[in-house]
């Protein structure tokens, strides 16, 4: 295909052409976007991809401005997805965050994409994972996935990615106890923005109760759980997060973890994309034969149990 | 109520009935500020005020009727013409020839470059240098722009915010070069930073520093330039973005609020500057409200100030400059527009403003040519000479409904003011974005208001002109302003003394650093001809440059069309053409250069994301390049290019190239809505601009004609 070798050229236009096949729900699109990702996985780039999750307003577009203008001055290309969660009732959307990455928007080393999440599972766009492979083939170092979290999706996210990073705010350590556990699970990095002003006291006791609330659940074989505080506004502490996100990836690639997670992640996707066909397959079947009615009404009379209508039911649609 | 008058409004209720068959109750019409007017005001609405006192008199507390005890029967107000456009020598004349027939007081306007911090050579200020006001570089172009007007006699109000250093500076050497001290000048700074946070957006520095420089500015004015307005604290501006009366006299007296504690935090005492406080309101069409508006404004600030502990009477007193409303005004059938300015201004003398611009009738089309300049002026010269209005001071006072309303706009206007002071302030607000957001939400409600036709502009949406005139323009050739610039900033660079000049500017840098006055190191530099621009950036090296972050309003305009027909036509328009392409119409919406009139745009943004379609915002300030590169990047179908600062004829042909640059292929539509003379259409046509959407435009047509406009672009593949 024309569009690969332009995606290797790093031709911005094929770039954005190709994430716009993989988030398409065009059919005849889909097709095309399977063969290309087929294609471009079998040639991996060199790019290490972070996911920055945290609930809205905490100030993960401005980091990934302020990270970002430092990367790029070290020469680094960076690949931005922004799944951007403002969808509305009548699922149209305002992108916005490019008003918030006002400097690397510029820089001729960046790629940045926003993405209507249209309500989907984990803030996770259709098309977010196939998106990073075509920014890894076009030769981008860094690829930063920004995502919503809200409790579960964090595990969608951190599937996606090779480091995650949950962003968090100053006096949100309250909120610590519930989500605990998953987040020592999925999350690399922890990193406490806002740290500048008034706001400096509150951010470091944040960033206490965290550390103390992972200490507990140190894993023997896994590196301690970093957290780091920062101010994306005041550029405050990115040479710290660079500095862990080197580390991290070292240490990573070193114990074999960096390819066994991505090795899961695969196998995580293949699973994924499997359950997807075998459930439009279904939901295909189930409406075009439009008797689910017709067993309800059974049901209503008393003719049948509901079980057993289940049971026809599932039966009758899988022989097919 | 006494019997006897209770039964004669019982009757008289019976017989309104009657007439109009609707019950009494239901007869109320809501304004945009949410207030019920009534039918019949009485005798007994002038009870239970706790604000407006009812037998007050002009001059006196709490100054409802007046700052003044003689207000126009001793001197009418001001005639002040905001004007201002290319060079320095171009304006000037024009200046003088206004001072000729008739105005009194100057208002300067500045190009957008120098408002900005910007040198008109600077790369980012390309399509904008002369375009929106004058461009002042240097001294040298301030001494030219007052050439034979003598400022120890003229005051001069100058609106400047952003780059309120330097120009200052840039006044005060011109006034000592024409050999005036510095303590007799007169006039007024704007010096308002805060509502550019909030609406007019010509801000440089961060809030923090900006509201320092504030302080500084009162603080040096107050102690050597004893006749000068150090502030003019602005709701004009949030009217003009959208904001309803109550909206725009809360957030007005707040900022008030937060420049006085500024001040007084330098160690000033309040008396020492308050009585050179003053402030500007916008007059828009709501006849009686922009009245009572004025009324409760200076209700209210003396209240405020004799809270914060004034003793000097001077310090209790609201003077006020006002405008009429620019957003008022139509490009359809634009003669209308001296009718509706003519009211609005009666608005503003019956409200008593110390000084007014009357806007010309080609307000929506360009900056005003010589002749409608004359008509908007001779607006207040016929009000002045011919009317009598300036007979009897205050002649509402007393009005049951008048009064009843001064009260009522006081109180919503109270409440807001607290809720600002619980939170900390109107500048923690102004970061939060709190009050930003609320002004486009009014905004965005009256666009649907006037779209659905549920808010008649005549001549636009209703009693439309089946002729419309074509009227003359004024046309500013921004080429040859930019490269006279150019030349004069190269000269004055060559001439001048450039150690002096690197000194002064890192003096400047320090005295940033120390947090010490920066005005007088200003002067120092602007003395030994530092430009606008070098001056703006020795500071900037220590405060950084501010980029706003924007938020959205999101269903305010969508609420307006429940079950709307045409509305309903797009919706589904869009949800097919998302079945048929595999993902929705995508549009960029932007805006380009230093134009910071965002009011459009994010109506417009808002508004298409309402009927479903994505939309991509993109931030203030970009160039052709960067919007080029977003575009790209975000393989968008088309670009909406908002423009209203007259830039749009270097812009967008800069823009076409950028896109090619990228992608010689693109097949991105772009069109172009704001500010577009009738003159400049074919230009841009002949630049493959799609479509383009003036003022007045139907947003839900305009929704139609984009995605009909990006389906067929794409069928062409
Ligand atoms: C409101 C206003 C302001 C407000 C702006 C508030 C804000 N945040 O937007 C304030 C008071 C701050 C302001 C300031 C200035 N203003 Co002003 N302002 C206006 C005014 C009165 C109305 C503009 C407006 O908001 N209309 C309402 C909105 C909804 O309409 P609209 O933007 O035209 O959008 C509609 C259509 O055009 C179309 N559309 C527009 N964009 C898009 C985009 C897309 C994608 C689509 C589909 C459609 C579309 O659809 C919209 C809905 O109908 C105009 C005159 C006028 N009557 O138009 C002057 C005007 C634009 N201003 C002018 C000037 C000079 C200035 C200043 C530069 C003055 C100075 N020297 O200091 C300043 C600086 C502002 C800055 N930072 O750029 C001039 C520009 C001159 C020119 N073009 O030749 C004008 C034309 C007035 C004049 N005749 O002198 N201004
Ligand atoms: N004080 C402070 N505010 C910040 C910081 N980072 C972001 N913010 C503010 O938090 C708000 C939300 O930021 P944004 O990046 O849009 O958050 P997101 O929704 O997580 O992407 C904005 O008003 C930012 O200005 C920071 O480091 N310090
Ligand atoms: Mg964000």
């Amino acid at each position: 295909m024309e569009l690969i070798e332009n995606i290797q050229k790093g031709e911005r236009a094929a770039i954005a052409k190709a994430i716009t096949l993989v988030e398409s729900s065009k059919d005849s699109d889909q097709q095309i976007s399977r063969q290309l990702i087929s294609e471009l996985i079998k040639k991996p780039g060199k790019s290490i991809r972070i996911g920055f999750s945290g609930p809205p307003g905490v100030g993960k577009s401005t980091f990934i401005e302020s990270f970002g203008s430092y990367l790029v001055t070290q020469n680094y290309k960076l690949g931005i997805l922004a799944v951007d969660p403002s969808s509305q009732i009548t699922g149209g959307s305002i992108l916005g965050d490019k008003t918030r990455m006002v400097e690397i928007s510029k820089n001729p080393n960046t790629f940045i994409r926003s993405t209507p999440s249209r309500g989907a599972l984990g803030g996770i766009s259709m098309g977010t994972r196939e998106a990073s492979i075509i920014l890894d083939a076009a030769g981008y170092d860094f690829i930063f996935i920004e995502t919503v979290g809200v409790g579960q999706s964090e595990i969608v996210a951190s599937n996606l990615v090779d480091i995650f990073t949950l962003i968090v705010g100053p006096g949100s350590g309250d909120e610590l106890q519930g989500i605990k556990k998953g987040i020592t699970e999925y999350a690399d990095i922890f990193i406490v923005n806002k740290n500048d002003g008034e706001l400096k006291i509150e951010a470091s006791k944040t960033a206490a109760d965290y550390k103390s609330a992972l200490s507990y659940y140190k894993k023997l074989d896994e590196l301690e759980k970093q957290v780091l505080l920062v101010s994306a506004i005041e550029q405050t502490g990115m040479e710290d997060v660079i500095k862990t996100i080197n580390q991290i990836v070292n240490q990573n690639k070193q114990k074999g973890i960096f390819e066994e997670r991505r090795a899961d992640q695969l196998e995580f996707w293949i699973e994924e994309e499997v359950k997807n066909i075998i459930a439009s397959d279904i939901t295909k079947r189930l409406t075009s034969k439009g008797n689910i009615s017709k067993y309800s009404e059974k049901v209503m009379k008393n003719e049948m149990s509901m079980y057993e209508a289940v049971e026809t039911i599932t039966k009758d649609t899988l022989k097919q | 109520m006494t019997n006897k008058s209770n039964n004669s409004f019982n009757t008289w209720q019976k017989s309104f009935e009657k007439e109009t068959k609707k019950n009494y109750r239901d007869a109320k019409s809501e304004t945009d500020e949410g207030i019920d007017i009534k039918p019949v005001y009485t005798k007994d609405d002038l009870e239970n005020f706790s604000f407006v006192e009812n037998n007050s008199l002009p001059g006196q507390w709490p100054y409802t009727r007046g700052p003044k005890a003689s207000m126009y029967t001793n001197r009418p107000w001001t005639i002040r013409q905001y004007a201002g456009f290319s060079t320095a020598e171009e304006s000037n004349e024009f200046y003088k020839k206004n001072l000729e027939s008739g105005q009194k007081g100057l208002s300067v306007a500045f190009d957008l470059p120098t408002h900005r911090g910007y040198d008109s050579d600077d790369d980012l200020v390309m399509g904008d240098v002369g375009k929106a006001g004058v461009a002042i570089d240097t001294v040298e172009d301030m001494k030219i722009l007052f050439n034979n007007i003598p400022l120890d006699q003229m005051s001069v109000s100058m609106t400047m915010n952003g780059a309120v250093l330097p120009v200052l500076a840039s006044f005060i050497v011109a006034g000592e070069e024409q050999g005036v001290d510095r303590s007799l000048l007169s006039g007024t700074i704007q010096n308002d930073i805060l509502k550019e946070f909030m609406v007019r957006n010509t801000y440089i520095y961060p809030p923090e520093p900006s509201m320092k420089i504030v302080a500084d500015i009162i603080e040096f004015t107050s102690k050597e330039m004893p006749k000068f307005n150090s502030i003019s604290i602005s709701g004009y501006h949030m009217q003009e973005a959208g904001a309803d009366n109550v909206l725009e006299l809360a957030y007005t007296l707040a900022d008030g609020m937060e420049y006085v504690r500024a001040a007084m935090s330098k160690g000033l005492d309040v008396d020492d500057f308050a009585p050179r406080l003053s402030f500007f309101f916008a007059i828009g069409t709501d006849f009686f409200m922009e009245i009572a508006k004025l009324r409760a404004a200076r209700t209210l600030w003396a209240k405020i100030m004799k809270d914060f502990g004034a003793k000097n009477e001077r310090s209790l007193i609201l003077r006020t400059h006002c405008q009429t409303s620019g957003v008022s005004l139509t490009e359809k059938d634009p003669y209308n527009n001296i009718i509706r300015t003519s009211y609005e201004a009666l608005s503003a003398i019956l409200g008593g403003t110390q000084s007014l611009h009357t806007n010309s009738f080609d307000e929506a089309i360009a900056l005003p040519t010589d002749e409608s300049a004359r008509i908007a002026r001779n607006t207040q010269l016929i009000l002045q000479n011919e009317t009598g209005v300036t007979k009897t001071i205050d002649p509402l006072a007393g009005s049951y409904f008048v009064e009843s309303l001064t009260e009522e706009l006081s109180k919503k206007a109270w409440d807001i003011i607290e809720e600002i002071e619980e939170l900390g302030g109107m500048t923690k607000a102004v970061k939060a974005g709190i009050p930003k957001l609320k002004i486009e939400e009014s905004a965005t409600k009256k666009q649907a208001k006037v779209d659905s036709g549920s808010r008649v502009v005549v001549g636009v949406n209703k009693y439309k002109n089946p002729k419309e005139p074509s009227v003359d323009v004024r046309v500013i050739d921004n080429n040859r302003v930019r490269d006279d610039q150019i030349k004069k900033i190269q000269t004055i660079k060559e001439s001048r003394d450039k150690l002096a000049v690197e000194k002064a500017l890192a003096n400047l840098t320090n005295a940033a650093k120390d947090e010490t006055n920066l005005l007088a190191p200003c002067i120092e530099a602007v003395k030994l001809r530092a430009t606008v621009g070098e001056v703006s950036k020795a500071l900037e090296h220590v405060y950084g440059r501010h980029f706003a972050k924007s938020l959205s309003v999101s269903g305010v305009y969508g609420k307006h069309f429940e079950g709307d027909k045409d509305f309903m036509k797009v919706e589904k328009k869009v949800i097919d053409f998302e079945n048929a392409n595999g993902r929705r119409p995508r549009v960029l919406v932007v805006k380009i250069g230093q134009d910071g009139h965002d009011r459009g745009a994010k109506i417009v943004a808002t508004s298409f994301a309402d009927m479903g379609f994505d939309v991509d915002m993109g931030p203030l300030f970009q160039s052709p390049k960067d919007v080029a590169k977003d575009a790209i990047e975000n393989d968008v179908h088309a670009i909406g290019v908002s423009t209203l600062a007259a830039g749009h004829k270097t812009l967008v042909p800069e823009l076409m190239k950028a896109l090619s640059n990228i992608d010689p292929k693109s097949k991105i539509i772009v069109f172009v809505g704001g500010i577009i003379p009738e003159q400049d259409y074919e230009f841009l046509y002949k630049n493959n601009v799609s479509a383009i959407f003036g003022p007045g435009s139907n947003i839900i047509e305009c929704a139609e004609k984009v995605i009909d406009l990006i389906s067929d672009n794409l069928s062409k593949e």
